[in-house]
């Protein structure tokens, strides 16, 4: 609670005093997101204050998305960077470069080769017992998760995909120049769902909190369904943008 | 169309998976790339498990967990369809009202009035809109519907210095593309929208007919006339069974990186 200064003496009403300490602190990196702050109760015995001014000052950052409370648990810092992007460029991750500037980094936490699944070989167009690879990774930004992916690739577009797979790697380029294909078009679909546990913990944020979870099938000139995506970015902390004309 | 559903789900006896979670997950992927669409009716649970020779409860609990994950739902006669739907262009490509989109869902569209009154609000607020200093707005609030059941609920606030006296003249359950156009000979040229997923709270769950803290995706929209004046600011939350579709070409990728060197 270092990070709080109330100076009675000044002419700064306290709750200004309160959340202008809490935001700084904020700015700084001493609270970083999902430190839990002290309880009102606590902020008004320390700095012999009232609860209502204490109350003003969490509900002030509350409504400036800063921090947020959680029934039963407590306040929590909320802020994170959230990742914007025009819906049709949602994979700019996955380009050379990225526009913001954030330094994103690549960790892979599965590798696997399996030989059915019923969602994805559907989607794939796969027979049971024809090969696939599958990699799990997470991206991020300034240590927070801004996706989480399942990515299969089938053998027979990705051999020996296990000796030529590196963490850092991007999707488009080892499709297209690790592994030569040319990409005709990404099918992707949108849609709202509520995270399990495990989906939490990867993607840092509470089990049930919404997730935009966007699958993708990549396409191929030639029309073969070359991979398959389930991507699972944090609801609260990802915008799509999209400009639509009218008819 | 039933005999047809019915044998589009399999199981794999040799499997470790249990038929519960195999079905589940078989009837999910059969919505998820479009075999099963939306409001085709599946099997009732007694005749899949005859058909698949397996116990009525297994698949009891397959259909019970996709109720719960709003996959499907219960009909009043026992039997079971699917949820999942899509709004026909709604969120990209183009323009489409929303009333339309529920029409070229196969249902009939109606709209509920929940709220509609002027508002004040301060410039601040009034800025970060895109609206002028002072403007008067009429704010309403209104479920869309399909068949009676609730799609999509969608806050708006309208210029009155643009829709003149259409606080004494709109009842609130007009489509309102169509009666700007009728109206006032506006038309929405452009929707700037930005999507996230929100888990909904309280009153717009009870309102949309979800459980509280259901996934949902928010749309925020900034809505353009032909003269190019902001006539709508808006925000809609949809029900956890919706998606749409984005077809992304390798141009729009390539231009993508074009800009970027």
């Amino acid at each position: 609670m270092e990070y709080l200064y109330v100076n009675k003496t000044l002419k700064v009403p306290i709750y200004k005093q309160i959340s202008n300490s809490i935001t700084k602190a904020i700015e700084e990196g001493q609270l970083k997101y999902n430190d839990k702050l002290p309880t009102e109760k606590e902020v008004c015995r320390t700095f012999s204050i009232s609860h209502t001014v204490v109350k003003m000052a969490y509900e002030e950052l509350i409504n400036e998305h800063k921090i947020k409370r959680i029934k039963g648990k407590g306040t929590y810092v909320t802020n994170r960077l959230v990742f914007h992007t025009p819906l049709h460029e949602f994979y700019q991750l996955e380009s050379k470069k990225v526009l913001q500037k954030v330094s994103y980094a690549y960790q892979t936490i599965m590798f696997d080769m399996i030989d059915y699944d019923i969602a994805a070989y559907r989607m794939l167009k796969l027979q049971p017992n024809e090969h696939c690879f599958v990699v799990l990774r997470i991206i991020k930004a300034n240590q927070n998760p801004v996706l989480l992916q399942k990515i299969y690739f089938p053998e027979k577009y990705f051999p020996k995909l296990n000796l030529n797979y590196e963490s850092t790697d991007r999707l488009f380029d080892l499709v297209e120049t690790k592994y030569k294909h040319v990409i005709k078009h990404m099918h992707n679909t949108f849609s709202p769902m509520n995270a399990s546990s495990d989906e939490a913990l990867l993607l840092n944020i509470n089990e049930d909190d919404a997730i935009y979870f966007v699958r993708s099938n990549i396409v191929s000139h030639l029309d073969q369904q070359l991979c398959y995506v389930s991507n699972y970015f944090p609801g609260e902390f990802t915008e799509f943008e999209v400009m639509v004309h009218a008819v | 169309m039933r005999s047809n559903l019915i044998e589009a789900i399999s199981i794999d006896r040799r499997s470790a998976v249990s038929f519960t979670e195999q079905i589940k997950e078989s009837i999910k992927a059969l919505i998820l790339d479009q075999t099963f669409y939306y409001q085709a009716v599946l099997p009732n649970p007694a005749h899949l498990a005859k058909h698949l020779h397996i116990e009525t409860k297994e698949v009891q609990s397959a259909y019970d967990e996709l109720v719960d994950v709003r996959y499907i739902k219960k009909r009043s006669n026992d039997d079971y369809e699917v949820a999942y739907f899509e709004l026909t262009n709604y969120f990209f490509y183009r323009n489409v009202a929303i009333y339309d989109a529920i029409i070229a869902l196969g249902m009939t569209p109606s709209i509920q009035c929940l709220e509609k009154k002027v508002v004040k609000l301060d410039n601040q607020q009034l800025l970060a809109m895109g609206f002028k200093s002072g403007e008067k707005l009429l704010y309403i609030n209104r479920i869309y519907k399909g068949n009676d059941v609730p799609i999509i609920i969608l806050e708006n606030y309208l210029p009155l210095s643009v829709f003149e006296d259409m606080d004494k003249r709109f009842i609130g359950t007009e489509p309102l593309n169509a009666y700007m156009q009728k109206e006032y000979g506006i038309y929405a040229k452009l929707s700037n929208r930005v999507t996230k997923a929100v888990n909904l709270t309280s009153s717009l769950a009870l309102l949309l007919g979800e459980r509280k803290h259901a996934a949902s995706i928010q749309s925020t929209n900034k809505v353009y006339d032909q003269h190019d004046r902001l006539i709508d600011y808006g925000q809609s939350h949809t029900t956890s069974s919706y998606y749409f579709q984005a077809l992304v070409s390798r141009d729009e990728m390539n231009n993508y990186y074009q800009r970027e060197k």
